[in-house]
């Protein structure tokens, strides 16, 4: 696969690491069910067939953990952000 | 040395380059341009190989990629190749090959009684028959069937020879240099494009080097070379002979093979065998042509048997006689060119048998003896074909003699690269072959790749292809002069196999797989054609089933009583040819596997005769060995014994070093760590815990602040791009909010642990004396910026031996210098370096964890440092580190042990069981991290977890070590083996 | 008192000499390793961006760019390496002390650091240089794609590596980590062997 990273461009895959999922939030730890909550957050995923959005990491580039939104299906990349928010 | 078959005239071979070649011992001579298949052919050696599971005699099917019968073992020595195809090897000088899987000789072969034996090694067999007991299955069947079927052998030595990995960018990559390439690249070059064109054969063409065609009134060969120069002259067009582009991934990118220098024996000094490419592309035109199939019939793989293309490929580019009479058995107009060009060249045409009723009108004026409705049911002859039976469609059966049979069952386009990103081909019944299904992104098909027969047909859709693919990248059309040419359709009719065949009749020649192993595997249930692919191995040799797989699957539906678009195909993966690891590795091998990193005092340590052990990427000094020292135990018990009794250093510059600054740095600490940093004074150091959020240690180190706004982190070593990453993930993804900035200043330090009583006394000695190093103006976890000479340093109180130490860091370009700097400050207290050997001594005696116990499995509770768990605020990992199981109070516990025999050696990775009961999973109470024999104490030490560990102190267990057959009782004890109460930090 | 005047290493210190290697007759790369260079890493704080901008142009005259450029104004040059982050780098007079400088002026803004000894930093050049860095750098440098002033952070034979093109000579600058530097010279010069290269003296 080839990403586009906003800042650097187009690049190989294998400059990226995987983590999975974007969606899933960090919970608040001090809301009641904070336990429950943290077992999802750290452990359940879906596994969606189409459109996903990801975490990969540029560590071979700009550093920048980025927000992939990925055809699981087609592997087709539609969209890509930081995921610290903002543009350049 | 006169080679029999070779043609007096034509041909692109240059007959004034005499080349000599020894096959199987003996010497033959060939001609540049030469293939090996082609010399061996025009020496008229037919018999070149044996087949993996029967051990039949096989001659040369093909005159390209898709060869499955002729492999040999290509040069000598640690050269060695096995399972080279004579057909893609490009003649040299002084080559030698020798011939595989036979025993003892090629034309006489124990181990052709297989053959003999056919009746019981039909599909599935070894499933069927090495079932039990499983036991034999190791000791006996499997050596016993690897001895008798197989390939050729592996060098068994290293390669001596280089290979590279390289990239490359382009608009359009064309792959195939035929008539539809050609056409592709020259359309998308003209228009402005950037251009690669692979072809695999280290001449441009494809057919038309093995056809008699005319383009505008000219021979083929000279519309190609007159192409060739164009494209040569257009500053974006590279042109890559012996190229293969072997795999399509996502997003435009393609693998490919270059053989740079598989012609030669040896590659020039300095240049590598092989390259492997990463092609970037925004487009592809794959113009792979196609793939002539053979008809299934009985001896159908006798030596001679040849595809008709292939025969015409010998007689007109290489003047190489496949034979001296050959018949032609075809399904299709195609056919009828090898019986026209073999009687062009003078070779005897003994008779067309073709298995439809009308024969081609064009062919007509040859003159040559034609059956029609006719098919070849037998060949005779054993190490070479000498006569075929031919059934007419009233049933008469005629004998002709011949000593080659040119079979051309249709031709299959080669659909492999449109597969790889999962496509699937549709089946054409006009075609009576697979064409490409839906193509990869950016990929269009051109040419007899897409199922365009015709040398018409094909040059039209090379261009279209190529303007099309320019356009889409931006380029404007470029006027086009279309060439004309032959625009004959071939008319084929389905035929698959022979019914009236008596003897075995081979579908996939490599893997000696028969049309009676498809029907049995149908009859027996494997009838989807992936379960089919398995039983029988149908299409899984070297050659993928390039030749095969189509008939294969026709025959299968055939059997099953359905339509060939309802079988379907096998998936069609990478690599569409077998690539070499070389190409694969590239420079990566043996001592560049992977980037070595080197400490700063490498070079020092290299001079004073260490030893380095890996650490991750790093190569550090692991012990330094002196003269009449025994082993590495009695020097690891000296840099042990001499730094606590003096002084002695130690290169820590692998450690990670995290620069945090900004005004959240303290909050972003705070939430990183488990303990807490927003307290720790400016000029002060902490030790630190990393959790994962899973609640699991993930790291630990000391971390300094070196002003109110900016910390400098410490890490493990093998951790310190992880956590890098983690905390980086921290900021960007869970706290953007904070106002936070970190970088990485690893490589800018060299930094040196000094420990021992001494320590003071030596660093007296290097930092300028404005500095008070007293213990009172620097104490235990001082961290402060000071002048070494004339440099900036940074200087950490910071003790992992449990001694009075400090960290020295100086920029990396010093690093040397300061290790040398040490060394003569230390002379005068006899100070020594030591390396991780004794550094690991050091901690174990301290009860300090490290990687053993931060194994990614174990909780801070585990390891003992429950109480560095703040209770006053969120960190990562706090929520899971309550979780009930993880504060379980059997979970095991980190303490010492020590054995009871104090003579006895402790082994990590031995597992503790109460004494007394039986050695079993249930009664497994932990296991043993680390140990170290320590000099201080005279006896083997160890830390390890045990259940209820801190509260069994006294108590004594079994240390079981199976593997190593220890079987020790240890005494559990405090972790903190040496200095107790801490008194030596101080001082 | 001790003094590491003069005893300043390379990690090619012993590793290379000056002099031709690789193919006879022919030099198709030219190798200058630069040990004159200071760097100092330079990410915005939060907020800060257009103060720092503003900071960075009146204190040394360089308009801070955006994306992975450089921008350099007398000895002095920024590249951008990612989203808030550059390298600063000098050398000449401007290299002593170049960290502490570019905090001094901009630190309110930006966190600094010294990177002058984290990196190996080689100029390449000759006929061939762009053949040799196709064996492992694996972004386009196409005239049409990467320009004068462009940059690119990446990874290089499993080595992160910035590579600056600096003129249309072609002139490109490598920067990898000085702990790796051995193994970065293996791959540089294995790759270039074929074409014959020159090491140029530092």
């Amino acid at each position: 696969m080839r990403i586009p990273c906003p800042y650097c461009g187009p690049r190989g895959n294998d400059e990226f690491i995987y983590l999975g999922d974007a969606t899933v939030r960090r919970p608040d730890p001090q809301a009641l069910g904070a336990s429950d909550a943290f077992y999802e957050y750290v452990y359940l995923r879906d596994n969606p067939s189409g459109l996903h959005q990801e975490l990969w990491y540029h560590g071979g580039g700009c550093r920048s953990w980025l927000v992939v939104t990925r055809n699981t299906r087609t592997h087709e990349i539609s969209d890509v952000t930081f995921a610290a928010g903002g543009k350049l | 040395m006169n080679a029999p078959h070779r043609l007096a005239q034509g041909g692109l071979i240059d007959r004034a380059r005499p080349l000599s070649f020894v096959f199987d011992g003996q010497a033959y001579a060939g001609c540049a341009g030469d293939t090996l298949a082609s010399a061996l052919m025009a020496n008229g050696v037919k018999l070149v190989g044996r087949s993996f599971k029967y051990h039949r005699p096989r001659g040369i099917l093909t005159a390209g990629s898709d060869e499955p019968n002729a492999l040999v073992e290509l040069r000598t020595g640690p050269r060695r190749e096995p399972n080279t195809r004579v057909t893609t090897v490009e003649l040299y000088d002084g080559l030698v090959a020798a011939s595989q899987n036979r025993w003892p000789s090629l034309a006489f072969d124990i181990g052709a009684v297989n053959d003999w034996l056919s009746r019981f090694l039909v599909a599935g067999f070894y499933y069927k028959t090495f079932m039990c007991p499983a036991k034999f299955w190791e000791m006996l069947y499997e050596p016993l069937i690897r001895r008798a079927a197989g390939l050729g052998r592996a060098a068994g030595a290293g390669d001596p020879d280089h290979y590279e990995k390289a990239f490359a960018h382009c608009d359009v990559l064309v792959i195939g240099g035929g008539p539809a390439g050609l056409m592709a690249a020259l359309a998308a070059g003209r228009a402005g494009a950037r251009v690669i064109l692979a072809d695999e054969d280290f001449r441009l063409g494809g057919r038309l080097l093995a056809e008699r065609y005319e383009i505008d009134g000219k021979p083929g060969t000279e519309w190609v070379a007159e192409i060739e120069a164009e494209l040569a002259s257009l500053p974006d067009v590279r042109i890559m002979p012996r190229t293969t582009v072997t795999s399509v991934f996502d997003h435009g990118q393609y693998g490919a093979v270059e053989r740079v220098n598989d012609h030669l024996p040896v590659p020039p000094e300095h240049e590598p065998r092989q390259r492997g490419w990463k092609i970037v592309a925004k487009r592809a035109v794959l113009a792979a042509g196609a793939l002539e199939r053979s008809i299934a019939f009985g001896n159908n793989d006798r030596p001679g048997v040849m595809l008709a293309g292939a025969v015409r490929a010998y007689a007109n580019r290489y003047a190489a006689a496949p034979g001296r009479r050959v018949a032609v058995f075809t399904n299709n107009d195609d056919g009828w060119r090898t019986a026209a060009d073999a009687h062009a060249a003078g070779i005897e045409v003994a008779a067309v048998i073709d298995s439809r009723a009308e024969p081609p009108a064009q062919f007509a004026a040859l003159g040559i003896e034609v059956l029609t409705g006719a098919q070849v049911s037998h060949v005779h002859g054993g190490q070479g074909v000498r006569g075929i039976d031919v059934v007419d469609a009233r049933g008469r059966l005629t004998k002709i003699d011949c000593d080659v049979l040119a079979v051309s069952g249709g031709w299959n386009p080669a659909v492999h690269l449109t597969c790889h990103l999962g496509g699937k081909p549709v089946w054409s019944d006009n075609l009576a072959a697979f064409t490409p299904g839906a193509t990869p992104p950016g990929m269009h098909v051109a040419g007899a790749a897409n199922g365009a027969l015709t040398l018409a047909e094909c040059l039209h859709a090379g261009v279209a292809a190529g303007a099309m693919a320019a356009v889409e990248c931006g380029f404007p059309i470029a006027s086009f002069m279309m060439p004309s040419a032959e625009d004959e359709a071939s008319g084929v009719t389905a035929l698959w196999h022979v019914e009236e065949s008596r003897a075995k009749a081979f579908v996939d020649f490599q893997n000696d797989v028969t049309v009676e192993d498809i029907a049995l595997a149908n009859r027996e249930g494997f009838s989807s054609v992936e379960h089919l692919k398995r039983y029988t191995t149908l299409g899984m040799a070297t050659d993928q089933g390039k030749a095969a797989n189509v008939t294969g699957l026709a025959i299968l539906a055939d059997v099953s009583g359905r339509a060939i678009a309802e079988v379907g195909t096998t998936t069609y993966r990478p690599p569409y040819v077998p690539v070499s690891f070389g190409a694969m590795t590239g420079h990566h091998r043996s001592r560049d596997f992977r980037p070595v990193r080197l400490a700063p005092s490498h070079q020092w340590a290299e001079e004073q005769g260490a030893v380095f052990v890996e650490a991750g990427a790093w190569l550090r000094a692991q012990y330094y060995p002196r003269d009449g020292e025994k082993d590495w135990l009695e020097t690891v018990n000296r840099e042990v014994t001499a730094t606590r009794a003096s002084v002695g250093v130690c290169d820590v510059s692998t450690l990670g070093k995290i620069e945090i600054e900004g005004a959240d740095a303290a909050i972003f600490l705070d939430r990183v760590y488990t303990n807490t940093f927003s307290s720790l004074p400016v000029g002060k150091s902490r030790y630190g815990l990393m959790l994962r959020e899973d609640g699991f240690v993930m790291d630990d180190g000391t971390t300094s602040r070196l002003a109110p706004e900016r910390f400098v982190m410490t890490t493990t070593t093998a951790q310190a791009g992880r956590v890098m990453q983690h905390l980086e993930f921290c900021h960007q993804v869970l706290w953007p909010e904070l106002d936070v900035q970190m970088v990485s200043v690893s490589e800018q330090w060299a930094q040196f642990s000094i420990a021992g009583p001494r320590s003071r006394a030596v660093l007296r000695k290097l930092v300028d004396e404005r500095y008070d190093l007293s213990d009172k103006a620097f104490p235990h976890l001082a961290a402060k910026e000071v002048a070494v000479g004339s440099v900036t340093a940074r200087l950490f109180r910071l003790s992992f031996s449990g001694e009075m130490a400090y960290e020295l860091a100086v920029p990396a370009r010093y690093g040397d210098a300061a290790i040398r700097a040490i060394m003569a400050a230390g002379e005068e207290f006899s100070m020594i370096p030591y390396g991780t050997e004794a550094l690991g001594t050091m901690r174990i005696e301290k009860g300090h964890v490290a990687g053993n116990e931060i194994n990614g499995q174990l909780t801070a509770r585990d390891l003992g440092l429950g109480r560095m768990m703040s209770s006053r605020k969120d960190y990562v990992g706090r929520v899971m580190a309550q979780r009930p199981a993880l504060l379980e109070p059997d979970r095991p516990v980190l303490v010492g042990f020590r054995p009871a025999d104090r003579k006895a050696r402790l082994r990590a990775g031995a597992h503790f069981i109460p004494l007394g009961a039986t050695v079993t999973a249930a009664n497994d109470e932990g296991h043993m991290t680390s140990v170290a024999f320590s000099p201080m104490l005279g006896h083997w030490i160890g830390l390890g977890v045990l259940k209820r560990g801190p509260q069994r102190i006294g108590e004594r267990v079994r240390a079981y070590d199976p593997v190593r057959n220890g079987d020790v009782e240890v005494e559990i004890c405090s972790p903190v083996f040496f200095d107790p109460e801490g008194a030596r930090l101080y001082g | 008192m001790v003094s590491f005047a003069g005893l300043e290493r390379s990690t090619l210190d012993g590793l290379v000499r000056p002099g031709h290697y690789g193919r006879a007759g022919a030099t198709g790369l030219l190798i200058e390793e630069r040990r004159d260079l200071a760097f100092a890493s330079v990410t915005a704080k939060r907020g800060k961006r257009f103060a720092l901008v503003n900071a960075v142009n009146t204190a040394f005259g360089v308009a801070l760019p955006d994306g992975p450029r450089r921008a350099t104004r007398g000895s002095v040059t920024f590249a951008g390496t990612g989203p808030d982050q550059w390298i600063a780098s000098a050398d000449g007079s401007e290299a002593a002390g170049f960290a502490n400088k570019v905090r001094a002026r901009i630190g309110p803004f930006a966190a600094v650091s010294d990177q002058s000894d984290a990196r190996l930093v080689l100029r390449l050049s000759g006929p061939r240089v762009c053949d040799v860095l196709a064996k492992g750098v694996p972004v386009d440098l196409h005239a049409q794609a990467f320009k004068p002033g462009d940059i690119a952070c990446t990874v290089v034979s499993y080595i992160n590596t910035q590579i600056d093109m600096l003129d249309d000579a072609p002139t490109y600058q490598l920067a990898a980590p000085r702990s790796m530097a051995g193994s970065f010279w293996s791959w540089l010069t294995a790759s270039a062997a074929e074409f014959g290269y020159d090491v140029i003296a530092p």
